[in-house]
């Protein structure tokens, strides 16, 4: 059980990491001053936030395969468990992350970008030093919040039969019979490891908030 | 630019269009300000004063027309906008210090990063510039601590520190309480002691008169009168100036 433990949170970590990347992406887009970007980055958003995960997680690991090999054919894709939950975690996480960047800066008064660009800086600059330090607080809890919310989503991602806890628990079920004892040690792990996560969360946004 | 007569324009704005979708903000405005000089633009909200002085560096861009700082031509889209401000500095009505920086580290953040002085030499004159806008002791603050004329202060020693030819303040006083706008004048009157070019927009109308070279009178997206202080706020010509002083006086 603590190795499947173990693998629920790499998922989650590696799941995170692009999500964060994606996020950045996709949510630098939707603040561009170019129509064509913010089409992008809202259609983007728009696809994933429409799809359940668990269809996700399905057409990721069974239906991109297929329709390289099958339908375009000349390829042999397959695709691991946990590459393809790896994808379905960081493209729903990063939608959402990309919503989330994306209202952090727009919280940031219009003013401090006209400010730092009249001094000459360019608005690449601006942003690094001046919008995102600020984006950055407001945007801290709900970036935790999500960051929860993906942790809990791995367990959606037994379903493709990635040996993850809810899996792995699944197994450990069905050849104890203990249910009760199984499904009890599974919660509690999981909320000690969120509960863990939340509590550095606060931590974390009172040390930035010096200053303030 | 030189005109006609062999002054030096430091801005030489010529039929300036300015619109914000179907609105028409500036119709059509055609100025020269010479170096040195002090221009107050005055009128009405909506008159497109601050719209106006945006234009001088970008902050909006032309519709139509061109606007030529120190002899760039800034409407010219190939012209790097970037550099032209770094001789611009520009006072805001909401100050817009950087919340998440120090006094300090405001001050020298545009300085550092783009390479016009070391560290030690932005710090040193950053500190120079509080002390003269006397408030070299909140030097370690952050803007949250000021209040609203110490705040303004600063953002204008934040400027100063660019060492910019041309200074544009839009409203530096109107967010103020009333006991501050005297601190913010008196350094902004100090600075016209130095030979610098100053646009301002501004409701205080006593300043006006006190340090303008030029008035400038706008309504409705024009430049509906200009003069010297005597003339243009003591002795208006136009229908439109009359009316307006007689609100704000």
């Amino acid at each position: 059980m603590l190795t499947a433990l173990g693998r629920t949170l790499l998922l989650a970590l590696l799941g995170l990491f692009f999500a964060c990347i994606i996020g950045l992406f996709f949510g630098m887009l939707s603040v561009l001053k170019n129509r064509a970007c913010n089409i992008i980055s809202q259609v983007f958003v728009d696809v994933i936030r429409g799809v359940p995960m668990i269809v996700l997680a399905f057409f990721i690991y069974f239906g991109v395969p297929y329709l390289f090999n099958t339908i375009i054919g000349g390829f042999n894709i397959t695709l691991t468990a946990l590459q393809a939950g790896t994808a379905c975690l960081a493209l729903n996480c990063g939608a959402y992350m990309s919503e989330i960047i994306r209202a952090g800066i727009q919280s940031v008064d219009k003013g401090q970008m006209e400010a730092a660009r009249s001094l000459g800086l360019s608005y690449g600059k601006a942003m690094k030093k001046v919008v995102l330090p600020q984006a950055i607080r407001t945007m801290i809890p709900s970036i935790i919040n999500q960051f929860i919310i993906t942790l809990k989503d791995t367990s959606i991602l037994s379903v493709i039969g990635f040996p993850e806890l809810v899996n792995t628990a699944k197994n450990v079920q069905a050849n104890t019979f203990m249910a009760f004892q199984t499904w009890a040690i599974v919660g509690v792990m999981y909320l000690i490891v969120i509960t863990i996560l939340s509590r550095s969360a606060k931590l974390l946004e009172r040390r930035l908030n010096v200053g303030r | 630019m030189l005109d006609a007569n062999g002054v030096v324009n430091k801005i030489h704005v010529e039929n300036l269009k300015k619109n914000f979708g179907s609105l028409e903000v500036l119709k059509d405005i055609s100025l020269d300000i010479r170096e040195g000089e002090v221009v107050v633009v005055i009128g009405p909200s909506g008159s497109g004063k601050s719209t106006l002085l945006r234009c001088f560096n970008r902050l909006e861009e032309a519709t139509a027309g061109k606007i030529v700082v120190d002899g760039i031509d800034i409407t010219d889209r190939k012209v790097n906008i970037n550099k032209v401000r770094e001789n611009i500095g520009m006072v805001f009505q909401h100050f817009n210090l950087f919340n998440n920086m120090n006094i300090l580290d405001n001050m020298t953040l545009a300085p550092t990063q783009l390479n016009k002085c070391s560290k030690d030499e932005a710090v040193a004159k950053a500190k120079a510039m509080l002390e003269r806008v006397g408030l070299i002791d909140k030097a370690d603050s952050y803007p949250s601590q000021l209040s609203g004329g110490q705040k303004q202060r600063v953002a204008i020693a934040r400027a100063l520190c660019m060492e910019p030819d041309i200074m544009l303040f839009d409203e530096p006083t109107s967010a103020l309480d009333p006991e501050m706008v005297g601190e913010v004048l008196k350094v902004m009157k100090d600075l016209t002691q130095g030979g610098m070019t100053m646009v301002i927009v501004t409701h205080e109308m006593g300043f006006a008169r006190e340090v303008a070279d030029r008035v400038i009178f706008m309504d409705g997206g024009y430049i509906v009168e200009q003069g010297t202080p005597e003339e243009v706020l003591l002795n208006p010509k136009e229908a439109r100036t009359i009316d307006f002083l007689d609100k704000v006086l």
